[in-house]
Order: structure tokens, then sequence, then C-alpha cells
């Protein structure tokens, strides 16, 4: 079997996803911390980015920088096909592993 | 509009592999003046802003700590804890099997920490920011290290000859002051006093040598990485 996903990885390729054409580095920290519910390093995003990149599951193209950004340029991230087909291999290991479980899990008393 | 830290912003330019400088240091430019000064306000953003330096650089570099903090942890048990004759236990053992212990590897992580950061940012600056980085950590890890376990190694200490020994000889010896007319003749220090003060004498100065090497090793190691790349400019770095 193929190396699974972690879940930090899923959360930054569906991060890329969602936000389609705006897909940058800053807009993909906020949108992972938002999906997570917690703070996320900007350390932890670029090394994922790049690890996803390396692995051929996501491209980038430069883009322009904005004034705010002191002119600085930005880093524009799509997923590949074989991105999306990691992801789904994911979805379908995890509904595996799950299947025949009532969500949520009952404690035991 | 608000800047970070410009010795942050610096640090971070000298972490960043050419790929990454601009576009990373944007991404951080524009949270720290849309978002986080604006809702923390300007030195909790800035708080902030050296927090993602620092991750950045752990992030980085962090497999070079592990063995230096090995390496020292290693050192400090079999200082500690020695053979009823004082000795080490380690004396026995072949020399080929000390090698890994011997400060000279930490030394070498120095170097390659070095090698390493100018590699990967194409700067020598770069190899020394990963080695005093590295130095800075293990240091502060020293800090807290001997810190938490001075008291229960002191206690082991105290009933060993060869530390018994070396608190009499510290605490005991009867000679003329110094020219600088220190004398260290302090009869009176008790044994756990001695210990501690030991241990603070011994992080300042393993920490101004480590600071000393951290430096040299870096620059060796960033410019020797620089040097390699320039004679194999096709295996460098993607722009």
């Amino acid at each position: 079997m193929a190396d699974i996903l972690g879940s930090f990885e899923q959360a930054v390729l569906l991060a890329v996803i969602r936000l389609d054409e705006r897909a940058y580095g800053r807009a993909i920290l906020n949108e992972v911390a938002a999906r997570l519910d917690r703070d996320v390093a900007a350390g932890a995003v670029q090394s994922t980015l790049e690890r996803l990149e390396r692995k051929g599951l996501v491209r980038s193209t430069l883009g322009s920088g904005t004034p705010i950004r002191d002119g600085r340029a930005r880093r524009f991230y799509a997923v590949l096909a074989k991105g999306r087909h990691e992801l789904n291999e994911a979805r379908t290991t995890h509904d595996t592993i799950w299947r025949g479980f009532a969500r949520p899990l009952k404690t035991r008393s | 509009m608000s800047n970070p830290p410009a010795v942050a912003q610096a640090l971070l330019d000298l972490l960043l592999p050419v790929d990454a400088r601009e576009t990373v240091s944007g991404d951080l430019l524009e949270e720290y003046r849309d978002a986080r000064t604006p809702a923390l306000g300007q030195l909790r953003a800035d708080f902030w802003y050296w927090r993602q330096v620092g991750g950045i650089w752990l992030r980085a570099y962090w497999w070079f700590i592990v063995p230096v903090v090995l390496l020292l942890v290693v050192h400090d048990i079999f200082n500690t804890f020695r053979a009823p004759s004082g000795g080490s236990y380690l004396d026995g053992l072949p020399k080929l099997a000390l090698a890994p212990l011997s400060p000279l590897v930490g030394v070498g992580i120095f170097v390659l920490a070095g090698a390493y950061g100018g590699w990967r940012t194409q700067r020598w600056e770069g190899g020394l920011v990963a080695a005093v980085g590295t130095f800075v950590v293990v240091w502060l890890f020293m800090a807290i290290w001997w810190n938490a376990t001075f008291y229960p190694f002191a206690q082991v200490q105290q009933s060993n000859p060869y530390w018994i020994q070396a608190w009499q000889w510290s605490t005991h010896r009867a000679h003329p002051p110094s020219l600088a007319g220190f004398n260290p003749d302090t009869p009176d220090e008790t044994f756990l006093r001695w210990v501690f003060w030991d241990n603070v004498g011994a992080l300042f100065f393993a920490g101004i040598s480590m600071l000393i090497v951290s430096v040299a090793c870096g620059s060796i190691g960033g410019a020797l990485a620089l040097m390699a790349m320039r004679r194999r400019p096709a295996a460098i770095h993607k722009t």
C-alpha cells in the first residue's frame, strides 16, 4: 500500500483545493488554521507545501506582490491529479478503518 | 505601516532557501501587518513574528540538535554515575567505542550544520545562523537540564570519591592568592552549594567555548558548502 497522507498534509491539500486560484502561502495558512481550529505555524505549512511539491502532488507558480507585502512575490499552489488521487486514497482508507463504528463512539461506563 | 523586528526579519532572510525567501517573508509580513498587529498590538505581533522565525529555524535544523543533546546527556550521566573507585565506567572501553562520544563529534556536527545551512540558503551566513542557532538551543537545554538534575545528581555524587576529591580540591586547597587577588579557598562551602556553582560555572564557560566553536564551524561549513556549490552549479537548489 502506498504511503497514506498525514492529516496535516490532507488539510493543506484540501485548503489549496478550496482556495482555488487564491491559494498562496498566507491564505493557505489561515484556511488550515480555521479548519483545524488552532494556531498553525507558518513554517509547518511551508515545509508541508515543499514536501508535497517534491512528491509531485502540487505545483507552484510565482505571482505578483502587493503593497502590504512590500511588493514581495506570492507563490500560488495548485493540486495536481496525483494529489487528488492521494486525497481520494486517504479518504477511502479513513472510511474503511471507520466502517462499522457508530459516530460518536460510545464511552464505556 | 508597522514593521516586524529588523533582527527577526534579517534572521528569516538567512534561514530561507533562495526560492522561498521572497514569498515566505512576504506571507509573514502580510499576516503581521494585516491581521496580527491590528488584533494583538505591536508587542504581541512582534512576539508572534519571532515565534514564526524560530519555528522555521527549528523545522530546518532540529536534527542537528538531537545528536548534540544526546552527546551532552550521555557525558553528564557517565560523569555523574561513576564506579565506586571514582573512575568512569567508560574508561575500560576500546577507543573505537568511545569515538561517538568525543567532543570532536560535537565540532563535526556544528560544521555539518554550517554546511547544510550554507547549502540550503546559498549563503555562508546561512551556515552561521544554522550553527549558532544549534548552539543557542543546546545551551538553553543545558541550562534546563543541569538545573533540573543537579540535586538528584548531587546526591549520587556526594558518595563518590571522585566528586568528594573534586569538591575538596576546589574548596579546601591552601595556596596563596592568584595574581588577580582571587583566593579560591572556601572551606565552609557545602558539597551541594559547590555542585550548584560548579554547574553554573560550567554552563558559563561551556557556553562561551561552544559559542566560539559554533561561530567558527558555522562559518567554515557555510563557506565550504558555497565552494562546493560553485564547483557543481548544476547540483544546487532550484531557483
